[in-house]
């Protein structure tokens, strides 16, 4: 009987860890064990939307054709982000954050990388202090997750730097997001200002979150005109 | 094992002065905050300088460590002193809305000193 897990799992073989997989299968729950042919188009788009993010997060390379090859397995469309994200994965960076020290990486990474694309010196910072409170937040709340740096282009052909902060954590709740941006939560560790920091410095900002299923932040710095 | 990181606090005079050099992560913080205020009550200090001239990067979660440490030193009945923030860090932690609140700055080390000998005087 094909299930998902036997037509994920030969997929993944080679590229993303056993113990890796069981992970991703144990967070899919009972749709992991589901004949293939039985899913409803719901079913689908939840095991996709689960692994897209978890593929992104733990494949070194070729995430973007692993996603693809599930989505055919499951006979499902890949999502559009999924598919966006892998049309620009060749060009990203990609920093794993699992502990403290991955923090300072981080930062020195990003620092290289802004200065590298041309963004200025006080802009280069910005980007530095920008990933070093998205990787505290991830290594604070979720444990571990990963930072994607990758050079873009405004439609001025502008360069500017994306930074994506990835993370399977529990996500945020909506109260508390709430509270986070009216300037009252206050955190044991932090000063549970660092996600309004981080909006402050930069030129765009998105942060998607859903309990259980982790948090991203998107945000972008542009270069001066 | 990795050897025990610790930053060296220097006595001159009545003045406690560190230098921080390296990642200033939440153990090393901690201990940091802890020997500061021990070394204050053994030596009377009425003044604690802390350079950050060598760290690149200030983040909300160093500012709070930075504003603990003023706090607990201003507790002690001494005065801290953050010299040394590079132009870029203050410009990001004016556009981030951070506040370093609990302690006293100045630009160089030889500038606390001055201001902290006026508040003896």
């Amino acid at each position: 009987m094909k299930t998902v897990e036997s037509e994920i799992g030969a997929i993944l073989a080679g590229t993303i860890s056993v113990i890796t997989q069981r992970s991703i299968f144990n967070r899919l729950g009972p749709l992991a064990a589901m004949p293939v042919s039985q899913l409803s188009s719901n079913d689908r788009t939840t095991v996709m939307t689960e692994l897209e993010s978890s593929v992104r997060l733990f494949a070194r390379r070729n995430s973007g054709e692993l996603i693809a090859s599930c989505a055919r397995a499951l006979g499902a469309a890949a999502t559009a982000a999924g598919a966006a994200g892998a049309a620009a994965a060749p060009s990203a960076k990609r920093l794993p954050i699992e502990q403290e020290k991955d923090i300072a990486t981080a930062r020195l990474e990003a620092w290289s990388e802004a200065v590298r694309i041309g963004l200025s010196k006080f802009t280069s910072v910005k980007v530095a202090t920008a990933v070093s409170e998205l990787a505290r937040n991830i290594v604070f709340y979720a444990g571990k997750g990963a930072i994607e740096l990758r050079a873009v282009r405004d439609d001025r052909g502008g360069a500017g730097l994306q930074i994506v902060a990835v993370d399977q954590g529990p996500g945020i709740d909506p109260k508390k997001l709430q509270e986070i941006w009216g300037g009252t939560y206050k955190s044991q560790r932090g000063m549970g200002k660092g996600l309004v920091a981080v909006k402050k410095l930069v030129d765009e900002f998105s942060l998607d979150t859903a309990a259980g299923l982790g948090t991203t932040v998107t945000c972008v710095f542009r270069g001066e005109r | 094992m990795p050897i025990e990181q610790t930053i060296p606090i220097i006595q001159i005079r009545n003045c406690l002065l560190v230098s921080i050099q390296t990642e200033l992560h939440d153990r090393l913080a901690l201990d940091l905050q802890e020997s500061l205020m021990e070394r204050v009550r053994l030596t009377d200090a009425k003044g604690v300088i802390l350079d950050v001239s060598a760290v690149e990067v200030i983040d909300s979660y160093i500012t709070r460590i930075l504003n603990d440490i003023g706090k607990s030193v201003r507790f002690m009945g001494a005065e801290c002193y953050i010299v040394g923030i590079r132009p870029a860090v203050a410009m990001t932690l004016i556009e981030m809305g951070v506040e370093l609140d609990s302690v006293n700055t100045a630009l160089t080390l030889d500038l606390a000193l001055e201001k902290l000998e006026l508040l003896q005087s």
